[in-house]
């Protein structure tokens, strides 16, 4: 696969960041047990196996939140792209960070051109790999969320400051202004950041973060300092 | 004094005739003008005006002119001296001050012109000084002479003598056809080309001629370049001095070349002729017949020839090889080598003769077929003498360049091929195989009747020149000579062994092609199909003509009609008719097939016919041998003396089909098995359609590098292209024959400049011109031969024969402009040179209508002569050449000296001339050579077309590969053709200029239409339309195309230590090695008070990396990570116990671990809380480092 060795092409990149944004939602869901795990099938995907949501609902979201960040993802203009998962009162708990850093402007005739120093499609898979296995492994870091069936899960897309929003004449844009506890400019300074793993393309550098919001670290202290309390009351009760 | 002036009177008025025709008003002048200096006459006294004024005058004046008396007889005297100035005034002041007048700025062409009329009055001077014996004065009268070069005696000498004895001197060759005979003792190659069919001969011939008082046969003193007399080859050849050095070269050396044997010749290096052949490995030990050819090129076939020495270099040839001088005249190095070798080659002359036999042949049939043809009715083909006459007196035109077939017509016999050959299924076929008897020898004994009956043989050698050594080739010997056991590809020096007393005629391509047409002419009376086997061999069907024959014989009495053989009585009726064609014998042979057929002819050699009838058939071929059968040769029959211990016919017809093909595989063995049987089921192949051809040289091929054989390579390319185009065919397929030089062989092989034996490689490749199609064009096959020569890596020193050969061969016709998007090559039909031009009409006019060819014409006849052809004479081809900046470079400077020289000077003309677009115009005024021209310009018009074939290789090579479609999209574009937008309106209507005059017109249109529409009704209608814009997105110039994208990879920080040697510096960037000196620092400060500046440092450098993007800050969270281990393996204790007595202890001396740890603690704390500040700024939050 010839093609794989060479360095990649933005468009290339693109989509390939676009795809891993997608697998990695699914995981992050079937991870963090937002939906029931029965909802999920076994998949392959960059040699490695994932998860994915068989809701065409589900899908048919997350599929088109992804290609809404493509659209501004290949000008340029995405800065994050930030899984929330709430809790019922829209009380941001963990936020999954895509970090989508453009490197270079490519002119349109170039799209397709594979740029010079930058990463091979094969080594871009292999990393995505990586981020995958360390997602699958982020549980045993973070505490347990305990939200039962009242998770939910939002994509929010920030842009890069001062990028004026786009005007599209036709039809509104897909998306609505963001509450602002669920951006990462909300999160507190005591939220703890576990950063997973990042990649330097050359073209768009990706990295993937966990944050846990303050909230849900005060309320597993809470939480601990209750267990610790009532330990025995719950030995007992289960 | 007056009688003597009236005696003059007759001859004096000659003197018209020393005049050009061009110049009638000057012969009117000289008739009536009264010349200055006479003493008789009252000179005007314009005339002494004259006289001052013209300083030129004096050298005409100093000979008192005898003319103006002879003209003053002519006249009336007048009565009144006045009245006779009166009517001499007007005229003499016109015309001499025409001739004598001051030369005006500009009048070049007026110099010229003076120049000979004064130079023609000088001649009129002399031719009646000395007038006084008038007997002698009529010697030469008629020729018109013109004298070239250094000669002995002088010029001026010469010119007194011709014009004293009646001729015409001529200063200037301006017009060939005005002058009879050329004089001179020595030619430039050049000129010897130039005057190749003139008569060039030398002085001692007027010499004589005045001595014995009478006018000698000029064909005696002809001028030869090497001194050597070859009546039937004229005076041409530049290279025959390569033959002339080469086969008589004591004649060079020595100076003695007549009564002395070469001295150095390598005689002593010759087998004795009888000796065995070689030693070679190679040799064949058994029965290997003796082969006859002088060149062999291998070692089995040397080893056959008697006295050839394959492993003798030949001593005189490696000697003028020596010579680099020499070299470059006469091998394959020289610029004419080419040309040269094919006016000399007898093979060459024998296989285009073939050709275009076969081709008048065809043509024959074809307008017999047609019935277009009025041939000789049914019975005339018992006899047509006046056709036979014709053919014998009517002078078949001396053809202007080498010896060529070209304009002579065959007419075939009234039976339609068709029906003939229909005939020919159903009745027993009649096939008859004609030969000549030595043909060579008895076309050349036809002039020399005194040779009837001795050895003749005929080859280029001559005389005694070369002597017994010498290496040419014998082509035909006699039968008186055969008898001695010469055989035909002897060489002469073998010959001579056998039979001392042989005599060398040369070879007469004339006379071979004239005998060849009339063979032909005859035989094509009686065939109902005719194959041109060679020049002088064919096999013809006459089966009809037989059947004719034996209707006649069945009207006999029946008695003598079984006693006779009709088709014998036709071959005996063909024969005789050849015979007096000819005066040569033909021996036919008859049989039912044509492998019988030429068995028969066998029999009947010589000068007979024999009819092989079918129930002899197995009796005569019993005792035969293999390669007595036509296309059966010396291996096969090896092969069946090897693996069948037999040869003769008779044993073989033993053995069964099966052991045949056996041996001799199966196509030959099957083949075999039916000839023996006398079966033959072969058709004539008279319209076998010509499937290559080729260019092969082996002789002189000696190269000193690759450059000269990519040269010759070129040149054998043009000499390819020139045969493909005169039989208007275009290949497909190009195979390279190449014979290099065996590692055994001498350098110089036995036969002087010989190929000797040789390996043989061919290598073969599709030959394709601009856009894949078949190509006759001299740079393509030029070029794919050179590359195949190129991939065989050879020394071109070892080199021997190359051999170019074009196969898979279309009608040029057929690739003609139907076929869709192909080029036309613009080349126009190649014209005729204008001397030939000139010959054929000439030629047509004689066939028209009968006037004799005029050989020796006085020049006043010889204009009336041209006045009949003026046009076609005075039009010649006229080439044009390319503009200058058109011109192929390379090609130009690959031209040689003097054409390129010829050229430079044109276009220098042509820069200064006013309307240089109209060049073309020139040349035709120039080329009239009515007005004096000058000598270059002269030549160029001569060498027409050499010009022509110069602009078209001078002409810009990719011209040709334009194809149709884009000269249409061109002329579409600039042309009257093309849409008229302007780019304005095309803007207006969104449509962008650049791309919409790139569409082809219709598309165009329609874009045009469909814009206009949507203006004109408003957008809606055009919904489906596309605008044709420039994507925006596009750079309006693709050319300034912006270099493609790098990718941006942040900066990435390193720690940077000073290494264990002075001066060497570490830096670490990744993770691993981060860790690896933390741990060290670590480790080292255990004991120790922790250094701010250490602190510092790290600090700076995580911070840095944190900042450098994400990776960098997973590379900082990593080694922040490892930090905290290695703390908390040493310092757990300490690590949140904050509020410690820290400050207690600060005043003890020595630091104690508590002290330490707190300070690590502190310091990570520090660093932390830095990387966490960029990671909130990023992320939010901090990084979680547990």
């Amino acid at each position: 696969m010839a093609e794989l060795d060479t360095s990649l092409t933005f468009n290339q990149t693109v989509n390939g960041m676009l795809e891993f944004v997608e697998v990695a939602i699914h995981s992050i869901l079937y991870v963090r047990q937002i939906y029931p795990a029965d909802l999920f099938v076994r998949r392959k995907k960059y040699d490695t196996p994932v998860f994915q949501s068989r809701h065409p609902a589900l899908n048919e979201y997350i599929s088109g939140a992804v290609k809404a960040v493509g659209e501004e993802l290949i000008f340029g203009n995405v800065d994050k792209v930030v899984v929330v998962i709430k809790d019922q009162e829209q009380v941001p708990l963990e936020r999954y960070i895509f970090s989508l850093r453009s490197m270079l402007h490519v002119e349109a005739f170039d799209k397709d051109t594979s740029v010079e120093g930058a990463m091979s499609a094969a080594k871009l898979g292999q990393y995505f790999r990586s981020f995958l296995i360390k997602l699958n492994m982020v549980e045993s870091q973070l505490g347990m969320l305990e939200l039962h069936d009242n998770a939910s899960f939002a994509i929010v897309v920030e842009l890069k400051d001062k990028t004026p929003t786009e005007i599209h004449e036709k039809e509104p844009p897909p998306w609505v202004p963001a509450d602002i506890q669920h951006t990462t400019s909300g999160a507190s300074e005591n939220a703890e950041l576990h950063l997973l793993r990042a990649v330097d393309t050359g073209i768009i550098n990706l990295s993937l973060a966990v944050q846990e919001s303050e909230e849900k670290i005060r309320r597993m202290d809470n939480k601990g300092s209750k267990a610790i309390d009532k330990g025995k009351g719950k030995e007992k009760a289960s | 004094m007056e009688d003597k002036a009236k005696s003059v009177g007759p001859t004096g008025s000659l003197s018209s005739d020393l005049f050009e025709p061009d110049d009638p008003e000057f012969a009117e002048f000289l008739q009536t003008t009264v010349l200055p200096g006479d003493e008789q006459a009252e000179r005007p006294s314009k005339l002494d005006n004259d006289d001052s004024s013209s300083g030129e005058r004096g050298l005409t004046l100093s000979k008192p002119s005898l003319k103006r008396r002879h003209s003053e007889t002519e006249q009336p005297i007048p009565s009144n001296p006045v009245q006779l100035a009166q009517s001499v005034e007007q005229p003499v002041t016109l015309k001499n001050a025409d001739i004598y007048g001051a030369a005006r700025f500009g009048h070049f062409g007026e110099y010229m012109r003076r120049k000979r009329a004064k130079l023609q009055i000088q001649n009129a001077d002399m031719d009646v000084s000395e007038n006084d014996d008038s007997e002698r004065r009529t010697i030469f009268k008629g020729l018109a002479i013109y004298i070239n070069g250094w000669t002995e005696p002088s010029v001026q000498d010469l010119r007194q003598l011709i014009i004293k004895h009646g001729g015409i001197y001529h200063p200037y060759l301006d017009k060939k056809s005005l002058v009879t005979h050329i004089i001179t003792c020595s030619l430039t190659p050049a000129k010897i080309r130039e005057f190749k069919n003139m008569k060039v001969v030398r002085p001692e011939w007027l010499v004589e001629s005045a001595a014995s008082g009478s006018l000698l046969p000029w064909k005696n003193y002809i001028f030869r370049p090497g001194d050597r007399l070859q009546e039937s080859q004229g005076t041409r050849t530049t290279q025959q001095s390569l033959f002339t050095i080469s086969e008589s070269r004591p004649h060079a050396i020595t100076g003695h070349p007549n009564n002395q044997t070469p001295q150095e010749a390598p005689q002593s290096e010759v087998n004795p002729f009888n000796d065995s052949p070689t030693t070679h490995p190679a040799t064949k030990t058994f029965d290997s017949r003796p082969l006859y050819m002088t060149d062999p090129g291998t070692y089995e076939e040397a080893a056959r020839i008697p006295g050839y020495a394959a492993h003798t270099s030949n001593l005189m040839a490696e000697r003028v090889m020596a010579n680099p001088e020499w070299r470059a005249a006469h091998t394959s190095i020289a610029p004419d080598f080419i040309e040269g070798f094919y006016k000399n080659s007898r093979l060459h002359h024998l296989s285009t003769w073939k050709a275009e036999l076969k081709n008048l042949v065809l043509e024959a049939q074809i307008r017999a077929e047609n019935g277009a043809m009025v041939t000789p009715s049914e019975s005339s083909h018992t006899k047509n003498p006046q056709v036979s006459r014709k053919l014998q007196d009517d002078p078949i035109p001396e053809p202007e360049d080498g010896v060529s077939m070209k304009g002579a017509e065959l007419t075939i016999r009234t039976s339609p091929k068709g029906k003939g050959k229909a005939k020919a299924l159903q009745i027993e076929r009649v096939i008859m195989h004609c030969d000549f008897d030595c043909f060579f020898v008895s076309a050349g004994l036809v002039s020399r009747p005194q040779l009837r009956g001795k050895p003749v043989a005929v080859c280029h050698s001559q005389g005694s020149q070369g002597g017994a050594a010498s290496t040419s080739e014998i082509a035909s010997a006699s039968y008186e000579a055969r008898s001695f056991g010469v055989k035909n590809g002897m060489s002469l020096q073998q010959a001579r062994k056998l039979c001392p007393t042989i005599v060398t005629i040369p070879y007469e391509f004339e006379k071979y092609r004239q005998f060849s047409l009339q063979f032909y002419t005859v035989l094509m009376r009686y065939a109902d199909d005719l194959q041109a086997v060679s020049v002088d061999e064919a096999l013809l069907d006459v089966t009809s003509a037989v059947s004719d024959v034996k209707n006649q014989v069945s009207r006999l009495p029946v008695s003598e009609a079984i006693t006779r053989d009709p088709a014998k009585e036709l071959a005996e009726k063909i024969r005789d008719e050849i015979r007096k064609a000819t005066e040569c014998e033909v021996s036919i042979g008859i049989a039912e097939n044509i492998l019988l057929a030429r068995l028969a002819t066998r029999r009947a050699k010589p000068a007979a016919s024999f009819h092989l009838v079918p129930e002899k058939v197995h009796e005569f071929l019993a005792p035969l041998d293999v390669d007595d059968l036509h296309g059966f040769g010396h291996s096969t029959r090896q092969k069946t003396q090897e693996k069948l211990g037999v040869t003769t016919l008779g044993e073989l017809a033993k053995k069964s089909k099966a052991v045949l093909c056996d041996a001799l595989g199966k196509g030959t063995g099957e083949t075999l098995y039916k000839a023996i049987r006398g079966i033959d089921e072969r058709r004539l192949e008279s319209d076998k359609p010509r499937k290559s051809v080729s260019c092969d040289i082996n002789y002189g091929i000696r190269f000193e590098n690759g450059e000269q054989a990519k040269t010759f390579i070129y040149q054998m390319a043009q000499e390819v292209s020139r045969r493909l185009n005169s039989i208007y065919m275009l290949g497909r397929s190009l195979t390279l024959k190449i014979m290099k030089r065996d590692p055994n062989a001498p350098v110089e092989a036995p036969k002087f400049m010989g190929h000797g034996v040789c390996e043989t490689f061919s290598k073969q490749m599709a030959l394709s011109g601009p856009n894949g199609r078949p190509t006759s064009a001299t740079t393509v096959i030029g070029d794919h031969a050179w590359k195949l020569l190129e991939s065989f890596d050879f020394d071109p020193k070892e080199l021997r024969g190359i051999g170019i050969q074009i196969q898979k061969l279309e009608m040029s016709s057929n690739s003609g402009s139907t076929e869709p998007g192909q080029a036309k090559l613009p080349f126009k039909p190649v014209p005729e040179s204008p001397s030939k031009v000139q010959a054929s009409s000439s030629r047509r006019d004689s066939i028209n209508n009968p006037i004799p060819p005029v050989i020796v014409n006085p020049p006043s006849q010889d204009k009336k002569l041209l006045d009949g052809l003026p046009k076609k004479a005075a039009k010649p081809f006229v080439p044009d050449l390319p503009s200058f900046s058109q011109v192929d470079k390379g090609v130009f400077d690959a031209l040689p000296e003097d054409v390129r020289k010829e050229l430079e000077v044109e276009y220098k003309r042509r820069s200064h001339s006013p309307m240089p677009a109209q060049t073309s115009s020139v040349f035709p005024i120039r080329s009239k050579s009515s007005e004096p021209i000058s000598d270059y310009n002269n030549r160029i018009t001569v060498k027409g077309t050499n010009v022509k074939r110069i602009t078209q290789q001078l002409a810009p090579r990719n011209r040709a590969s334009l194809s149709p479609r884009k000269n249409m999209l061109f002329t579409k574009r600039d042309g009257p053709s093309a849409l008229q937008v302007s780019e304005a309106e095309l803007e207006k209507l969104e449509i962008d200029p650049e791309v919409f005059f790139v569409l082809p017109i219709d598309m165009q249109r329609e874009q045009l239409l469909m814009a206009r529409h949507s203006r004109a009704r408003g957008a809606s209608v055009s919904g489906d339309h596309k605008v044709i814009k420039l994507p925006d997105r596009f750079p309006s110039t693709p050319q300034r195309k912006k270099p493609i994208p790098k990718a941006v990879h942040p900066h990435v920080p390193f720690l940077k230590q000073q290494g264990k040697q002075k001066g060497e510096k570490l830096y670490f960037t990744e993770t691993d090695d981060v860790q690896r000196v933390i741990e060290v620092w670590v480790e080292g400060f255990r004991e120790r008070a922790l250094n701010r500046r250490d602190v510092d440092y790290f600090s700076k450098f995580l911070v840095e990396s944190a900042e450098s993007g994400d990776t960098g800050m997973e590379k900082a969270a990593a080694v922040m990570k490892w930090w905290l281990t290695l703390l908390r393996r040493y310092w757990e204790i300490w690590e949140h116990n904050n509020n410690g007595s820290s400050e207690d202890k600060k005043f003890t001396g020595k630091p104690t671990s508590e002290i330490i740890g707190r300070t690590w603690w502190k310091a990570f704390r520090e660093v932390k809380g830095k990387v966490d500040a960029v990671a909130r700024k990023r992320f939010g939050g901090s990084i979680a480092i547990k």
